[in-house]
């Protein structure tokens, strides 16, 4: 009786594995077959195997191109968000003046805040200083929008690094600054990593103010150069399903090293 | 997210900088905290470290956001802006088609949470009972929520397309072409099944943070339920769930809050249609500044900030009204 609940159990645990995980290993069997494979039939394994259409996707469909700014515009993004975030972080959490806490309930607050109270003037504004459709324009907004996460989740773990460790560090001769760089941040690193894997990955995907930011070819992020793919080669569900796995990759290696980090982050805000 | 650090919590004060050495330190017996008026605050040093962020908030935040409601007010064009007063609001009352993307918002704000929260703890407490492999589980059902809208929605759009989608063929291998139907090309299944595909993505993302939540109840008191020869319906009922309760609930906040803001899913898979039956506030507000050529931003900045209120007023009412029950409970 007991073995059979369990086998029962397992059995429901892996269909809705098999529900969960199901379309990416259909996606990952189309993107290494061709569209006239795919028409006879949707559901065949990849035999034989067309590797040759990702440096097809890659050089021929632009996905070079995309790869390449989404790369460049979230990697940057990153890297500025860690230093202006725990700098922010370590501020908040460690220094007491006025202000402190309604500074910070002034930034934690925007995270409920839907996309579009500030999309249409972020569009006036980059419009403005000549920032529109430019990658520069895009980092500045996607800094702007993880800013309030990442320093919820540093101010978390800095506020428990105990006080004496910066009295000593004074008492060394530390400058403030030292103090930050030398002793918060390294003690702090395993939260800094969970905000950069984290915004890493959410940037990565970002999609709504990258279409209303950016329309030049030159300029598109991943996101809306797959979208593109689809509008104009909407048969060709192949070399879509390539262009799909192109983006998944770089997601799919972050998760594999670092998936319970990666969790812890991405739950950090809910559990509580 | 419910809990907020709003309290001033007990930040160490800064020390006088240079008036100890490490002789009058270990020579005089500590004296107690000085007042917290008497502590010097670096205030240059906190400016410094406060100053990028501050500007990247001002700058890409506050001002737009003040923006929007200024445009709000005014009919936007793109040489010029005119003062219009509430015109912009009152012709969003009568708008039909704001009302219907208010509906489909709400109702799959309203419906989402259930279904993710409810599927999701059915799964954690699967887990929870120690099934082998449940880390390889735990990891798996994760794996949406990392997957961009964009490639979800593609996915998507061929499971449910008409003639080759694997929704279909499952059906006519079953017997039951009847129910084959182009499931987002019909405006009456077109918002379900979209309401199933966010309840893909996000199950496996609320059954990691309940299953962590089961991980750190307090074992005693489980295994003084079994003591008392309690069985698994009744520990469910009684022990974990008010347990739990907390963790809950904020997942349902947070779903409601993620499915009032849609709009990726919607624009790669049907981009409101057919008839506006999946058309939510983000993708109409997009539609009416970017797509429409109206070339006004003032209406749908009215939109957005009418629409800020609603998600706002319903945050807060949601919080309140949990807290509330969880007072008069305990």
């Amino acid at each position: 009786m007991e073995v059979l609940k369990r086998s029962a159990l397992l059995l429901g645990l892996s269909l809705y594995t098999a529900f969960a995980a199901g379309p990416f290993v259909w996606a990952a069997m189309m993107s290494l077959r061709t569209t006239t494979e795919i028409t006879r039939d949707h559901f065949a394994l990849p035999v034989p195997a067309h590797f040759e259409k990702f440096p097809l996707a890659w050089f021929n469909s632009n996905y070079n191109v995309y790869f390449t700014n989404s790369a460049m515009i979230v990697l940057s993004a990153v890297a500025i968000l860690t230093v202006v975030g725990a700098m922010a972080a370590h501020c908040f959490a460690r220094y007491r003046f006025r202000l402190n806490r309604v500074l910070y309930f002034l930034i934690f607050s925007t995270i409920i805040f839907p996309p579009q109270i500030t999309i249409i003037a972020l569009f006036q504004i980059l419009v403005q200083y000549g920032l529109y459709n430019t990658r520069l324009g895009l980092v500045a907004v996607y800094v702007a929008i993880q800013l309030p996460l990442t320093i919820y989740i540093l101010e978390t773990f800095f506020a428990r690094i105990p006080a004496d460790l910066f009295d000593a560090a004074r008492m060394d001769g530390y400058s403030e600054w030292e103090i930050f760089w030398r002793v918060s941040f390294p003690i702090a690193l395993p939260a800094v990593a969970t905000t950069v894997i984290l915004n890493f990955i959410l940037l990565w995907n970002e999609f709504l103010y990258a279409v209303v930011l950016i329309t030049d070819e030159a300029n598109r992020t991943l996101p809306l150069g797959i979208q593109r793919f689809m509008g104009d080669q909407l048969e060709d569900t192949g070399m879509i399903a390539t262009g799909l796995m192109i983006a998944i990759v770089p997601v799919i290696l972050v998760y594999a090293f670092f998936s319970e980090r990666l969790i812890q982050g991405m739950t950090a805000g809910a559990v509580k | 997210m419910s809990d907020s650090p709003t309290i001033l919590r007990d930040a160490p004060a800064i020390a006088p900088v240079g008036t100890a050495t490490r002789a009058d330190a270990t020579a005089v017996p500590r004296a107690p905290p000085p007042p917290d008026d008497g502590v010097p605050r670096p205030y240059g040093t906190i400016f410094a470290f406060l100053l990028p962020a501050l500007t990247l908030y001002a700058a890409f935040t506050a001002y737009p956001f003040f923006r929007t409601l200024w445009n709000s007010f005014h009919k936007v064009l793109p040489r010029r802006s005119e003062f219009v007063g509430l015109e912009n609001y009152a012709t969003l009352v009568n708008d039909e088609f704001f009302w219907r993307a208010v509906r489909n918002t709400l109702i799959w704000a309203s419906t989402s949470p259930l279904f993710e929260v409810t599927i999701a703890l059915l799964l954690a407490l699967a887990l929870y009972a120690k099934v082998p492999g449940a880390r390889f589980f735990r990891v798996a059902w994760f794996t949406p929520v990392l997957m961009s809208y964009v490639v979800v929605g593609i996915l998507f759009v061929w499971i449910y397309n008409y003639d080759w989608g694997p929704v279909n063929a499952a059906l006519r291998w079953l017997g039951l072409s009847d129910l084959a139907r182009a499931w987002l090309g019909n405006p009456n299944t077109a918002l379900p099944a979209l309401i199933a595909v966010t309840t893909w993505i996000w199950t496996g993302f609320n059954m990691v943070v309940l299953l962590a939540a089961l991980h750190s109840l307090p074992k005693e008191v489980i295994e003084a339920a079994e003591l008392d020869n309690c069985g698994w319906g009744q520990k469910l009922v009684f022990v974990i769930l008010p347990l739990v309760r907390p963790t809950l609930l904020n997942l349902v906040v947070l779903s409601f809050i993620g499915k009032m803001k849609i709009f990726d899913l919607v624009w790669i898979t049907t981009k409101g249609g057919p008839l506006w039956s999946t058309e939510t506030v983000s993708t109409y507000v997009y539609k009416r500044a970017f797509e429409w050529s109206t070339f006004d931003l003032g209406y749908p900045s009215a939109i957005a900030t009418a629409w800020f209120v609603i998600v706002l007023g319903a945050v807060l009412t949601l919080t309140y009204a949990f807290r509330l029950r969880e007072k008069l409970e305990y």
